[in-house]
């Protein structure tokens, strides 16, 4: 009963999830994502640091070109932001807002941070070659039955349910 | 050759058409000076009112970090001269027309309480620390201070010569601290070619945004409750108040000449907009305020994260007027 109180019913939080995926389509032109946000923290910091070198390569001078739309300025930027107050204020309302490491009792956090790390890295390099990540090519992209979602989502889900065993001892 | 005619106007490198004289230095140095204003204040205002016990933090260790912060704000104004070995000479001169002046003089002179107010409770503080938080390492830093000062006997008679006068000495360090808050938004507003920052309403803005970060601070340092709660009311105060006057800011503008409308456009349409609205407002201000709102109705928020905010939204905010400021003219448009 605890738990039910403090987490939202799965299929609830997923069907709002299609709800708010509609709005997005509705409102921005475009659908929910996330690495998309993080690339354009990166391509922008790039183009502040070296501006000749993102002017020059073609994965960041796409966005860096057009000096009326700088690549910061994008819905997926503010949209996770927006995830991010949203996630707090929810949180607070169900009081377990706190910094917290979630591991397996049997590894120490230093472990867990440095999976996480490249795991991280390596979802991201992977969000790159396939054009994007659970969010902005799955979710958005089957929204809109492009069939590269529904390969993602099984090349995605798939490949963890596959690697999943070799690393199950940073969970059990 | 490249040749180009300038039929009117001028063209003066780094003043036309945008100044480009200040960069980061400027905006971390505004937002430390007023960060120390409030400190300062808080401290000697609740001294005053007898509280130097209850709120411990306030009064006696959150005044350590007060001198430390001024020097590097300094290092950064030094950082930030073109003839660094010339910084002396303003403290030779006094004029009463230029802001920086003001400043100078107010930096240089409340240096002295701020470094007298914390050795005169360095007791205080390391008993504080040792009680509240065992392991922090400062404390052995500050044993080793207190040790020697104890040993320098003219520092001893100083420190007694202040702590006879401690009353007097708050009530001009709060007109001094006042002083310099304002300043930190006097400073800009004093250049009457950049139209944002010719705006009398800067002064107080800087300042209530100084005491706001302030009070964020010590929010998040002190584990009184009391404190905590207390700190929590004054932020959501000083934070309406701020919204106020960015709102009136704009009011100003909107309803000014074409140029003060143009510069407001900057920040309604223009390029500061996004960053302005987004950053400043609704992180640094308007959603700190939630989330303390929520706190003070007993829903369980760590206290570091609307102080967190309102201390980054604090920094975003010196960051544009500088930058903004700079690249608002009369000739924008």
């Amino acid at each position: 009963m605890e738990r039910s109180k403090k987490y939202m019913n799965p299929y609830l939080a997923g069907m709002l999830i299609g709800v708010f995926m509609i709005a997005a389509y509705y409102f921005s032109g475009e659908g929910l994502g996330a690495s998309g946000a993080l690339k354009s923290v990166v391509v922008a910091t790039t183009d502040i640091v070296a501006h000749d070198y993102a002017t020059e390569h073609s994965y960041f001078s796409a966005r860096v070109s057009d000096p009326e739309n700088p690549p910061i300025k994008t819905w997926l930027v503010f949209e996770v932001l927006g995830v991010l107050v949203g996630a707090i204020i929810s949180a607070a309302f169900a009081g377990r807002i706190k910094l917290e490491t979630i591991k397996s009792p049997h590894i120490t956090n230093k472990t867990r941070l440095i999976a996480a790390g490249i795991g991280g890295l390596l979802f991201g390099i992977g969000s790159q070659l396939g054009r994007g990540c659970t969010s902005g090519m799955v979710m958005s992209g089957m929204g809109v039955l492009s069939l590269s979602g529904f390969i993602g989502l099984m090349a995605i889900f798939g490949g963890g349910y596959v690697l999943a065993y070799f690393f199950r001892k940073l969970w059990i | 050759m490249r040749e180009e005619l300038y039929v009117s106007g001028r063209h003066l490198a780094h003043i036309d058409p945008h100044l480009e004289i200040w960069g980061a230095p400027i905006a971390i140095y505004l937002f430390i000076g007023g960060l120390a204003a409030g400190l300062i204040l808080f401290a000697n205002l609740f001294y005053l009112r007898g509280k130097a016990d209850e709120f411990a933090m306030t009064v006696k260790v959150s005044t350590l970090i007060t001198p430390i912060i001024i020097v590097i704000g300094l290092m950064l104004l030094i950082y930030d001269l073109h003839h660094k070995l010339y910084f002396w000479q303003l403290f030779l001169h006094f004029r009463i027309t230029s802001p920086m002046s003001w400043g100078a003089w107010t930096l240089s002179v409340i240096m002295i309480p701020a470094i007298f107010w914390p050795l005169m409770y360095l007791d205080d503080i390391i008993e504080y620390l040792k009680e509240r938080n065992p392991k922090c390492k400062i404390t052995g830093v500050l044993i080793w201070a207190n040790n020697i000062a104890k040993k320098i006997k003219i520092l001893q008679f100083l420190l007694d010569l202040a702590r006879k006068n401690q009353k007097m000495m708050a009530y001009i360090s709060i007109v001094l601290a006042t002083i310099l808050g304002v300043y930190t938004g006097i400073l800009l507003s004093a250049f009457n070619a950049r139209p944002l920052w010719n705006s009398a309403i800067l002064g107080p803005l800087f300042l209530t945004s100084g005491i706001s970060t302030a009070a964020a601070l010590l929010m998040w340092l002190t584990n009184n409750p009391k404190e905590r709660k207390l700190y929590s009311k004054i932020d959501l105060l000083l934070i309406s108040v701020e919204l106020f006057l960015i709102i009136h800011m704009f009011m100003g503008m909107v309803a000014g000449t074409q140029t003060q409308y143009d510069t407001a456009m900057m920040f309604l349409g223009g390029s500061y907009t996004v960053v302005f609205w987004i950053g400043v407002v609704a992180l640094g201000l308007v959603f700190p305020a939630f989330l303390e709102i929520l706190e003070l109705n007993h829903l369980k928020v760590p206290t570091w994260l609307p102080a967190l905010l309102v201390l980054v939204g604090g920094l975003i905010f010196r960051f544009i007027m500088v930058y903004a400021g700079q690249a608002s003219s009369y000739n924008l448009f």
